[in-house]
């Protein structure tokens, strides 16, 4: 392709984009209680995997959290068991806000090479003009 | 006249394989072949970023980032196209310029 490094940050806005969405999901599921019998909310990440060449960054797949959450006793819940116990997700606040984090700076940073390398392409496109 | 150079750095500068040595350079027409190649594609990535403009404002659009990429990209592409399509009328006009 003609510009080929707006592209190869285009793969890296995706990728954060998409991590951003697991993070935000992760985040928006860590009061999820479920009945003890079921499984917990599982968090998801997202497994990231370098294009062949230099062709940028995808997504090779989610991995999960652990589905057994832990136990925790919530008699008022209407979802607890004879004991009182639910089962709430096994998410760690300030793991997924540490990602939040990077996932944010990385897509900033991506759209920075976007940027760059635009402003570095007018400068070829200005040779020998006049 | 020879704009083989010419020819040569409209085709590496879109990524078709430049020819290898013209051998027979058919002179304007395998430059104006290059040209309409490399407008081809400019009309196919403004087709693109259209397509992305029309998807970001009728909501169907998944990654902002895709639709301003494309634009940025198309940009580009015509600001390529016409500092080619500038040269080539500088030229043709020096030309014109000649005495006899």
């Amino acid at each position: 392709m003609t510009f080929d490094a707006i592209g190869i940050a285009g793969t890296g806005l995706t990728l954060h984009r998409k991590w951003l969405d697991a993070v935000s999901d992760n985040l928006a599921n860590v009061n999820t209680a479920t009945s003890t019998d079921g499984e917990a909310f599982r968090a998801r990440y997202v497994v990231a995997q370098a294009g062949e060449g230099n062709t940028g960054v995808y997504v090779r797949g989610a991995a999960y959290g652990s589905a057994e959450g832990r136990l925790v006793y919530a008699p008022d819940n209407p979802l607890a068991d004879a004991e009182g116990m639910v089962r709430m997700p096994d998410i760690d606040l300030a793991s997924q806000m540490g990602q939040l984090i990077m996932a944010q700076r990385g897509y900033q940073a991506n759209a920075a090479v976007v940027d760059r390398a635009k402003e570095t392409y007018q400068a070829a496109l200005q040779i020998g003009r006049s | 006249m020879d704009i083989s150079a010419i020819s040569g750095a409209v085709s590496s500068a879109a990524g078709i394989e430049a020819p290898a040595a013209p051998e027979n350079p058919q002179g304007a027409s395998a430059f104006s072949q290059q040209l309409g190649g490399v407008i081809d594609g400019l009309q196919q990535s403004l087709g693109t970023s259209d397509d992305l403009a029309i998807k970001a404002v009728t909501g169907d659009l998944q990654d902002i980032h895709q639709a301003t990429i494309a634009a940025s990209r198309a940009q580009l592409e015509v600001e390529l196209v016409s500092a080619v399509r500038n040269k080539a009328v500088d030229a043709f006009n020096e030309i014109m310029r000649m005495q006899a």
